[in-house]
């Protein structure tokens, strides 16, 4: 059917015309292409105090891994030197020659109280990281099954009243008694019994999430146990788990400044080593700066770590990524 | 209800004692036995067979085996009267080596091997040790059995012995007029003052039941808590009282003692307990009592360690709520203002530096800014010596309150029901305050009697910090110098107390809370 457009005012363009079907057209989604973790970091990244503490958690990790690679701390190298004791740092300075070795002044035995931090920060680290992979790790996986199977949750709720209501330092107490306090040992220490109360937590938020609407519908389609934890369960405890990362490692720093404080620490020279047998140098005048220097500096990097991870599980969250 | 509770109670009971296993466990079975020696000044001087034979008998106090020496069999037998005692004497000494024995010891140490062997004894014979013809230094001959005490004999015997009842045939020696007899004027205050006591002869204590004017006036001593004997941390003396005895200086009251002897005295002869022969064996207790019953409890001007733990954390849990709880909904109401931020930054300052780290900043601000006594003196009256210890509890619970507070509000800040308030009128505070509060306060209520019952426990860094003498340091302690008693004992307690404290948190909630329930019926 002709109609003459020029007489109804119209162009041929405001007429209806015939759209082609296409088969791979209607199968795209129109959505903005999203990526989990793009999101994270690009919502980490927009606050800018993010980026500074990361700056500085950065310098601090690479303070305490290649500054005592460097400095070659001997900590008992100026045990002789009588005048190389309990030093303020202006009198280190002074006798020593400006270096950043002597700016916090020296120990007990002589020894560079800079040097010594970050020895001691080293360890401390090391130890908060690799316990917190090895409790996590176990936590995870074992609160994941605690939390689906019942006939677990019910043997493991046993398990948890009971060694939950062993002191823990008395788990500490005997594997520092078993072997010798090193390093490992700690390790062993804190990680024997410390998986069980992240296992805890994780079975918390499972069972909270686990009969949700959606993981029912689910199932009901024929889901396997093992995909929805994966698929639909562990998407939406990322942000609960870097969260809890990020008070544990923190915890640890403090849990060894604590085991060193009572007389059950490691062997090794790490911050909490340093406060304790720094302790009597707090009150007396011209030693600050022996204590205060290794409380200082846990604490920062305590700190430090616990934001950093605070805001990491908050930018994980999916619901700030709008 | 009442059915659930009794479950929950027996369930909580089952897991205390599941605890007292795995510490039982850990310390006697896993932890090395060699270590109690390590600050021994005995130890470094014995030699040779005297060293083994020391080490066994040290092990039997510390309570990881049964010890018994020849001589000690032999003693028994006398007791027995199966040996008369010039029979012992003869028998007693054995042999250097085993084949020089006289015949007499030879029938007497084979009884000894087979009357040990028979109960699961290891028995020993240690042959002298000579260097030519003399013996070197320790080297005497020593014969003795020894057994490991089995994990569940030792859970049962603790478990059975926990509570002990006086009764009138404690005391094994001749006594006369053994019974109970019961007064309405103590003696001990002269006889005419109204004072009702039960005082026994033949029981362990010597009164039964007595008032007196301290807490908890009436006091009874037929049942006694044994939740282990001390060993290394207060020699021969248990937890119970360890952790309940005063302490400090002694109190002196005029003391009129069963003789008639009035002296100045810090002696509470309430407490007296029987000990076989010391009034006789000790010129002064003949000079004081009239029988066996001389082994007194001082009394001392300073509270206990449970007491000074409990006073600093009570006082610090107040202080905790009244700050915690207004700060909490302060920083919910105001989120992400300023008074949130700073909030916030207060709580991961607490929360991320060391504990110990944060103790000693309040000490050096304290001490320094303020002039407050950084240590603790139990004899000084000044009470200024609280403030540290308590701010220092104090402040990390505000931190921690005023943390899940704020998050519990925050969650149920967009509830229907707060949507429903406001739109029915209701201002901000009141919605805040009569509504939202009393949802998100349900499970910090939870944890109040988990506050009160851990204040008992004391704080470890704290303490040791301000050196307050409280219970808190006692399982470190413990551990530092292997006291098993006392590590089992306060196990125990703290395991209790957990198990009490979640079981009241739970009752105190559904009392508060109509909304929970435990019956199985109303679910």
């Amino acid at each position: 059917m002709e109609h003459d457009l020029s007489k109804l005012g119209m162009t041929e363009k405001e007429l209806f015309s015939f759209h082609d079907h296409s088969e791979l057209e209607s199968e795209k989604i129109t959505a903005p292409r999203y990526s989990y973790w793009q999101s994270v970091f690009r919502v980490f990244f927009r606050k800018k105090i993010n980026i500074v503490i990361l700056g500085v958690l950065a310098v601090l990790i690479l303070f305490a891994y290649l500054y005592p690679t460097f400095s070659d701390y001997d900590r008992f190298g100026q045990l002789l030197n009588p005048n190389a004791k309990h030093l303020r740092p202006s009198a280190a300075i002074q006798q020593f020659g400006f270096s950043i070795k002597w700016i916090l002044g020296t120990g007990a035995a002589g020894n560079s109280t800079f040097d010594a931090i970050w020895t001691g920060a080293q360890i401390s680290i090391s130890l908060a990281f690799i316990c917190a992979a090895i409790n996590m790790t176990i936590g995870v996986v074992v609160g994941a099954i605690w939390g689906f199977s019942k006939k677990v949750d019910m043997v493991m709720m046993e398990i948890y009243n009971i060694i939950g209501n062993v002191p823990s330092i008395l788990f500490t107490a005997v594997m520092v008694m078993l072997f010798t306090a090193t390093f490992w040992t700690l390790v062993l220490a804190l990680t024997i019994t410390g998986w069980l109360f992240i296992a805890a937590f994780i079975r918390t938020q499972v069972v909270i999430i686990r009969d949700r609407e959606y993981n029912l519908a689910s199932r009901c389609l024929g889901t396997s146990t093992v995909k929805i934890a994966i698929k639909n369960i562990l998407p939406f405890m990322t942000s609960v788990i870097v969260t809890l990362l990020a008070t544990e490692i923190p915890s640890y720093i403090s849990s060894e400044v604590f085991l060193a404080y009572i007389g059950l620490g490691m062997s090794e020279m790490s911050l909490g080593r340093l406060i304790y047998e720094a302790e009597s140098a707090m009150v007396t005048p011209g030693w600050e700066f022996e204590f205060w220097s290794p409380v200082a500096i846990s604490a920062i990097i305590s700190v430090v770590l616990y934001v950093v991870g605070q805001n990491l599980g908050d930018a994980s969250d999916p619901r700030t990524h709008m | 209800m009442g059915k659930y509770l009794v479950k929950r109670i027996l369930r909580g009971l089952l897991s205390v004692i599941a605890v007292v296993i795995i510490v039982m466990v850990l310390i006697y079975t896993l932890m090395g036995r060699d270590r109690v020696f390590a600050g021994d000044a005995a130890y470094v001087k014995l030699g040779s067979n005297e060293k083994e034979a020391y080490r066994y008998s040290k092990w039997e106090e510390y309570g990881y085996l049964d010890y018994v020496t020849y001589a000690e069999y032999l003693l028994d037998l006398v007791a027995d009267g199966e040996l008369d005692e010039d029979t012992r004497a003869k028998a007693v000494g054995i042999g250097r080596t085993a084949d020089k024995d006289s015949e007499l010891t030879q029938e007497y140490v084979q009884k000894f091997t087979q009357f040990y062997e028979e109960q699961g004894y290891t028995v020993v014979r240690l042959e002298a040790k000579l260097q030519g013809n003399r013996l070197i230094k320790g080297g005497q001959q020593q014969l003795f059995a020894y057994r490991d005490r089995p994990l569940f004999n030792r859970v049962v015997e603790y478990f059975t012995g926990l509570v002990t009842f006086d009764n009138i045939h404690y005391v094994e020696e001749d006594i006369q007029d053994r019974g109970l007899s019961f007064t309405w004027f103590d003696p001990l205050y002269g006889g005419d003052k109204f004072a009702p006591a039960i005082i026994g002869n033949g029981t362990f204590h010597k009164y039964l039941l007595y008032v007196d004017g301290t807490f908890p006036y009436i006091h009874q001593n037929f049942a006694t808590i044994n939740l282990g004997t001390s060993y290394t941390v207060n020699r021969g003396v248990d937890v119970f009282t360890t952790m309940g005895a005063s302490q400090g200086p002694y109190v002196l009251s005029t003391v009129t003692f069963p003789t008639g002897l009035v002296e100045q005295s810090a002696d509470d002869l309430h407490t007296a307990t029987y000990l076989p022969g010391s009034q006789a064996a000790n010129a002064v207790n003949a000079e004081r009592f009239t029988d066996d019953y001389t082994n007194v409890q001082t009394v001392k001007g300073a509270m206990s360690k449970v007491g000074f733990s409990f006073v600093i954390g009570i006082i610090a849990s107040v202080l905790a709520y009244f700050l915690g709880l207004p700060l909490g909904v302060l920083m919910a109401r105001k989120k992400d203002k300023l008074i949130d931020k700073l909030g916030t930054m207060y709580i991961i300052f607490l929360i991320a530096v060391p504990s110990l780290a944060y103790i000693f900043i309040f000490k050096a601000i304290g001490g320094s800014l303020f002039g407050l006594p950084t240590t603790f003196d139990m004899s000084a009256a000044n009470k200024l010596m609280f403030i540290l210890p308590v701010v220092s509890l104090a402040l990390p619970s505000v931190a921690n309150l005023m943390k899940w507070l704020r998050r519990y509000m925050i969650d149920q800040m967009n509830s229907d029901y707060v949507k429903f308030a406001r739109s029915g009128g209701l201002s901000e505070g009141e919605i805040f305050t009569k509504h939202i509060l009393k949802n998100a306060a349900i499970p910090i209520i939870h944890g109040i009697p988990g506050t009160i019952l851990g204040a008992m426990t004391g704080a470890i860094i704290t303490e040791r910090v301000y050196v307050v003498p409280g219970a808190g340091n006692l399982l470190t302690e413990a551990i530092n110098k292997y006291d098993n008693g006392v590590i089992v004992g306060v196990a125990l307690f703290y395991a209790l107390l957990s198990v009490v404290s979640i079981i009241l948190g739970d009752i105190l909630m559904a009392t508060v809370d109509p909304r929970i329930s435990f019956s199985t019926k109303d679910r």
